[in-house]
């Protein structure tokens, strides 16, 4: 598996084959933040590992050449961050992406450009939210039968939680396919809010969104409880089902997963 | 012997009185069903008893063995060893069947819980109902029919061995197959285990299976007439207009007929 260890703003370590190249740029008088830039050439899996004790701020581009499946696992936590990603998907190309956070405060901006026909991605954004988290993610179709699913969800257990997810489609991008399902469970009095958007200017499009913000259902927990199962633990397995639902992780990163959780109910 | 009694139970759902003034008593070997038209406050009464958060309690005691579990979590009750098979079982997301059960297993056993145990009584019990040994591993009642999400009722009870289990509407939404499994098998585990049963149902259909050793009927809140399995012939017969207060033209034509 080929890996991306980050450590505050800074890669301490990259495990790559020839499939995936990086380079990184320090900051200077000409960058204000530092940047990485990850190329996927080939079919590849990818795992981004990204910790940060202080504050920090970065950069990250990552493009997938044409006729490429690719997928990338991000496991993020710490202290607060500043990040902005870019992604740019070339014709007949896949990124599955998945998103795990655990992080004290992010301000985040994710675009993704689906630049060549039949580009596509699946985002899954998946983030257990303890202080002020605000996500903006913006999906460009750039060519003609591109597809984009974007699903973020996100546990709000103590602060506020926002998510502004955006999807455009051109004049003359036909055969495009948007989707976009957001939901926040809201754990606490914290103020959350959802703003999913559709900027369609095209006839021949499917598109479809859904946004809810809410807590768990009295009758999901009255079913967990009725088989003996304490309130806490039943919360447990509605946050892991509703946070690992859809992903594809390797049972080390499950366990990881599974520890955070612990911290939170026990 | 475990022992359930319900003394002058009075509920309310939503300020709406539904339950009223509700009496019974069961011990372990015996099956109850409650019969009655819809709206009658069956389901009400099956909650109620495992401890539903938004029903409210205005009157009365729900008594198991000795203790009175009015103000007692549902969870609680789960493990004195209450057990409802619900009449809609829900549909659960991401959270997997296996998940689920070894989570309320390790619940009861602590720290007795065995995972190789659990694994093959798991095995057994899916053999035993006729069921995809792949549904263990998808989310609770995903993608299931009714038939699969009632015989998924019918697994955690035999998983989670209750003392007493109170079965609603467990024929609901069943074809003839799925009706005959279930039925048989709770039947079995009635025999096995000898807990405390009742059930509740609109038909006599799930009673070809499943034979109560006492039949009552509920109208508007509160059993009207209890009897023995012959009662279920009465109700075929009649109706439940029979047993409906105001209803003195039914009770007019029985006579007539008799």
């Amino acid at each position: 598996m080929n890996k991306i260890l980050i450590e505050n703003d800074i890669v301490v370590s990259a495990e790559l084959s020839s499939k995936i190249k990086i380079s990184f740029l320090e900051k200077s008088e000409d960058f204000a933040v530092n940047k990485l830039v990850v190329d996927i050439l080939k079919d590849s899996k990818l795992e981004i590992i990204y910790h940060n004790e202080s504050a920090s701020k970065l950069d990250i581009l990552i493009r997938v050449s044409s006729n490429v499946q690719a997928k990338i696992t991000e496991i993020r936590t710490g202290n607060f961050m500043k990040i902005r990603y870019r992604y740019e998907i070339d014709t007949n190309s896949t990124l599955f992406l998945q998103k795990i956070h655990h992080i004290e405060g992010i301000r985040e901006l994710d675009t993704i450009y689906l630049n060549g026909e039949h580009a596509k991605i699946k985002y899954l954004l998946k983030t257990i939210s303890t202080k002020r988290e605000k996500y903006d993610i913006t999906v460009y179709h750039h060519a003609k039968y591109t597809e984009s699913f974007v699903q973020s969800n996100g546990v709000n257990v103590e602060e506020t939680l926002d998510f502004h997810v955006s999807s455009v489609v051109p004049p003359g991008m036909s055969g495009a396919y948007v989707d976009q399902k957001n939901r926040i469970v809201n754990l606490t009095d914290g103020k959350c809010n959802i703003h999913p958007n559709l900027f369609i200017d095209e006839y021949d499009v499917s598109a479809n969104h859904s946004a809810w913000i809410g807590t768990f259902k009295e009758d999901e927990l009255f079913y967990l409880q009725s088989r003996g199962i304490r309130k806490k633990m039943a919360i447990r397995l509605l946050v892991k089902g509703f946070l690992l639902s859809n992903l594809d992780l390797t049972n080390k990163r499950k366990e990881e997963i599974d520890n955070i959780m612990d911290q939170y109910w026990r | 012997m475990h022992i359930l009694k319900v003394e002058h139970l009075t509920v309310e759902v939503d300020h709406k009185t539904i339950l009223k003034d509700f009496n019974i008593e069961m011990k372990s070997g015996e099956i109850h069903a409650i019969m009655g038209p819809n709206g009658t406050g069956k389901s009400t009464l099956s909650k109620v008893l495992m401890g539903y958060p938004s029903y409210h309690i205005l009157e009365g005691t729900i008594t198991y063995d000795d203790t009175i579990i009015n103000d007692l979590s549902v969870e609680k009750r789960a493990q004195l060893g209450l057990f409802l098979g619900m009449q809609m079982p829900l549909e659960i997301e991401g959270v997997t069947n296996a998940d689920f059960l070894r989570s309320a297993l390790s619940s009861k056993e602590g720290e007795t819980f065995s995972l190789m145990k659990f694994i093959k009584k798991l095995d057994t019990v899916v053999e035993k109902l006729e069921m995809d040994k792949d549904m263990i591993h998808r989310g609770i009642n995903q993608g299931f029919s009714g038939g699969e999400r009632k015989k998924n009722e019918i697994l955690q009870m035999y998983m989670l061995e209750p003392n007493c289990v109170i079965l609603d509407e467990i024929d609901s939404g069943l074809d003839v197959d799925s009706l005959r499994i279930v039925g048989q098998k709770a039947m079995e585990y009635f025999i096995e285990e000898q807990p405390i049963v009742l059930l509740i149902t609109h038909y006599q259909r799930l009673l070809e299976y499943i034979k109560p050793t006492h039949v009552h009927v509920m109208v508007d809140g509160s059993i009207v007439k209890s009897g023995t399995v012959a009662l279920v012939k009465e109700i075929e017969e009649f109706g439940y207009d029979k047993f409906k207060k105001n209803s003195a033209h039914v009770i007019e034509e029985i006579k007539n007929h008799e």
